[in-house]
């Protein structure tokens, strides 16, 4: 029996220029917790894409079915290996050359969420719309965000990045239509004043200013914070409570970037909130998409860790050479252990993630069970450039979808628009045909 | 994109068949291996309607050998029909991988131990389709059209087959009115798909062509005597008790395809063949109809004797694929000049 009105699950705490949406709290499903009714809990989707292919010697285990000891790259994720599911031999055909000649790493990144063959030019791009905007156009009306598109490397949009092929086609993930790729937001204060605020995005030098006096966005809407604690239960103040110290501790960790930034060049050229360390960043940008999660302000995100086909070093972790010069390794040892600690280095990062989604609860689940995060790379090889057999897991369950736990190796040539089927499936987009897929994943799901 | 200025490959073969049932689906193999040697045809695709492993491992064995050797090997995987309703698992493909070296080690390598290890054949098609120059491809079906139907399944694929493939050459039928014959009445659903829908036109080797040209057994020992480990030789050795001529109906639909022009074979006029309920098919001559069928000349019958066992014997012509040579290239130029630390360059650079 229903006792008491239901909180509105779209209840915004409100004030000056603030608009912060709320996670799901018992007060908004009174009868019943969230996950007991039938499609009332939010299924994300998420892709993170790592550059230049992967040591693949690390990745794969040498065995199928239940995961056991996961190998060197993929450590990070021993804490949720019933957490994930790791695929084989998923292949783009559509990344291939098929008579286009070099690019892979432009034709890679394009086909990656596509499935299609991107035309090989500088100017007049074409691809085709990407997965993720196929369900952001069908469920996009549900939440204040149909998606966003994150990233880690300033990445310009125009001009030649891989033999012939566009700026624009190494640089972005997801496709609004087979002309429009979306470009990734790489400044955590713009993704943090889109997700929270209403107001332009400043200049660096006018944010300084403002930093200057910055109050805390929390501050603003304190009012309705305080009426909305007093009508809540024990356990729904206590997730409030984390749910905003969650958003405290990313606006501390915006304003440090931001005052680092300063000190160490106020004229740096990449965006004023962007930390040094590239840890830092991810950790601020994947805060970020939490929240996003946590208070369904979308339910779809392209990951672009950094550009496909990049030169960026990791003097983080003592690799002063560029990445992607070193995946051309020739099978010098030294080079590809370079490569597998930058494997390793972006799998920790994103393991930390995980961790984190799943640590939030959600009616008697967790968001990360509600979730399907795909973690892979649009090369396998990325010393030979193979299209085949390439990296790919999810984690997460996509509410009651995946079975995970196992390692699923499916036969050759397999699309990995297949994948993407599915999981639209999931979503609850049902498409008939998408990129070259040839049907459904089988074994992927529960059913 | 297509270069205008860049010449043609030779043209690229899907190669899809019952491999494991008799023994002119090897002598197939081996004469496109032979063809593709010589520089007239790319093998670009090999697929299996069977469904035994030892089938695909023994596909790959062979394509091992033409190519020099696993490292050397280039192209697609081995495609297996998981459900195929023909096993194809016979001394012919046992034997052959079987057979050890006096270390023990297995003397043709393959790498297909799982079903895993094989390809889905209708994606396996058409990708090796789109990798073809248009009009730059020939399909050769040696054994139940089950595959082909598939593939003209998935989206797309009609208006990829139009654009890439200049014909389909078919073993299967009898002609003008013979008997059920094996390929056709194995998958008359199939049959009957891939002739009304298949978008290129349609040349079928009928039973009786290839019943008439025996290839002769005498070659084995004395054509391909050049190795002592030859795995064509040992799977026609393992076949029947030796010595024995062989039906070469897949071989017929080889020859006819790659050398389309060599006037080995007389062609039908042009027509509809039609599959009836029992398996047998019937041939309906019209002016639009795409469909053709071989007829033999008695005339031509030593000169295509004597091809087959010229291509069916040929030696391997190994090439380097190009990220080896790209390799090969680089390590030597390791060894003269020392490695330096790598400087930051844009992808593009380094291709």
């Amino acid at each position: 029996m229903i006792t008491r009105k239901a909180l509105p699950r779209r209840t915004i705490l409100r004030g000056l220029g603030t608009a912060i949406a709320l996670p799901v709290l018992d007060a908004m499903t009174p009868a019943l917790a969230s996950s007991q009714l039938p499609g009332k809990t939010p299924i994300r989707m998420a892709f993170v894409y790592v550059p230049n292919g992967i040591d693949m010697r690390h990745w794969n285990p040498d065995y199928e079915g239940k995961l056991q000891e996961l190998p060197r790259i993929l450590k990070p994720l021993e804490p949720f290996k019933n957490d994930i599911t790791l695929l084989g031999n998923l292949t783009h055909n559509n990344g291939r050359a098929l008579l286009d000649g070099p690019g892979d790493h432009g034709r890679c990144c394009a086909s990656y969420l596509t499935g299609v063959q991107p035309r090989k030019t500088m100017v007049d791009i074409k691809a085709g719309i990407s997965c993720d905007q196929i369900v952001a156009n069908k469920i996009g009306h549900l939440t204040r965000f149909a998606s966003l598109e994150v990233g880690l490397e300033d990445a310009r949009q125009a001009g030649d990045c891989d033999s012939g092929y566009s700026c624009a086609y190494t640089n972005n993930l997801a496709w609004r239509s087979e002309t429009q790729p979306l470009p990734p937001i790489l400044d955590p204060r713009a993704l943090f004043e889109r997700l929270f605020g209403s107001g332009p995005v400043l200049s660096p030098e006018a944010r300084a200013r403002q930093t200057r006096f910055r109050r805390s966005i929390l501050d603003f809407v304190s009012g309705d914070t305080k009426k909305l604690q007093s009508d809540l239960g024990p356990t729904d103040r206590r997730k409030l409570d984390e749910y905003l110290s969650s958003i405290r501790e990313i606006e501390r960790q915006l304003e440090k970037a931001e005052n680092d930034n300063a000190q160490i060049d106020p004229g740096m050229e990449k965006p004023y909130g962007v930390p040094a360390d590239f840890a830092e960043h991810f950790r601020l940008m994947t805060d970020m998409i939490t929240v996003a999660f946590q208070a369904d302000l979308t339910r779809v995100v392209t990951f672009l860790v950094t550009r496909e086909g990049t030169s960026r070093p990791y003097r983080e972790i003592g690799i002063p050479d560029g990445h992607h010069p070193l995946t051309h390794h020739k099978n010098d040892p030294e080079m590809m252990e370079k490569v597998a600690q930058i494997n390793c280095y972006h799998m920790e990062q994103f393991a930390k993630w995980i961790g984190k989604l799943k640590a939030i609860e959600e009616g008697d689940s967790n968001i990360l069970n509600n979730s399907m995060i795909v973690y892979g790379a649009g090369l396998a090889d990325g010393n030979r450039h193979t299209h085949e057999d390439l990296p790919t897991l999810i984690a997460g369950r996509g509410g009651n979808y995946i079975r995970p736990g196992r390692r699923i190796v499916y036969r050759k040539e397999t699309p990995m628009s297949n994948l993407f089927l599915s999981m639209m499936d999931c979503m609850g987009v049902h498409v008939e045909h998408f990129g070259d897929a040839s049907g459904r994943l089988d074994g992927l799901t529960l059913s | 994109m297509q270069s205008s200025e860049r010449a043609k490959p030779p043209v690229g073969i899907i190669f899809d068949s019952d491999l494991g049932n008799s023994i002119d689906d090897v002598l197939a193999l081996a004469m496109l291996y032979g063809l593709d040697g010589k520089g007239e045809a790319r093998v670009v695709s090999i697929s299996l309607t069977t469904s035994s492993l030892k089938t695909a491992a023994f596909c790959d064995a062979v394509a091992n050998f033409y190519a020099g050797g696993p490292a050397l090997r280039r192209g697609l995987p081995i495609g297996l029909a998981a459900d195929g309703r023909i096993s194809g698992e016979s001394p012919m493909v046992t034997v052959p991988l079987a057979k050890t070296d006096a270390n023990g080690k297995p003397v043709y390598a393959h790498s297909i131990h799982k079903l895993t290890d094989t390809a889905e054949v209708a994606p396996l098609i058409r990708n090796a389709f789109t990798a073809q120059h248009d009009q730059n491809a020939i399909v050769i079906l040696a054994g139940p059209a089950t595959n082909l139907a598939k593939v003209l399944d998935l989206p797309g694929a009609k208006e990829i087959i139009a654009r890439k493939v200049r014909f389909l050459c078919m073993m299967g039928g009898a002609f003008p009115d013979g008997a059920p014959e094996f390929n056709v009445k194995s998958d008359i659903t199939a049959a009957r798909k891939v002739l009304a829908e298949w978008p290129t036109p349609i040349v079928a080797s009928g039973y009786e062509v290839g019943e008439a040209l025996l290839y002769p057994g005498a070659s084995i020992e004395k054509d391909f005597n050049w190795t002592p480990n030859h795995p064509i030789a040992d799977a026609y050795r393992a076949y029947k008790k030796m010595p024995y001529d062989a039906p070469t109906w897949d071989a017929t639909a080889v020859l006819y395809a790659v050398r389309p022009d060599a006037g080995y074979f007389k062609l039908s006029e042009p027509g509809t063949i039609t599959v009836l309920d029992d398996g047998r098919t019937r041939f309906t001559p019209s002016r639009e109809g795409r469909h053709r069928y071989l007829i033999l000349d008695p005339a031509q019958k030593e000169r295509i004797l004597s091809d087959y066992v010229a291509l069916a014997s040929a030696k391997p012509v190994p090439r380097v694929p190009r990220f080896l040579q790209q390799q090969q290239q680089q390590q030597q130029q390791r060894q003269a000049d020392p490695p330096k630390p790598p400087a930051s360059q844009p992808p593009g650079t380094t291709k």
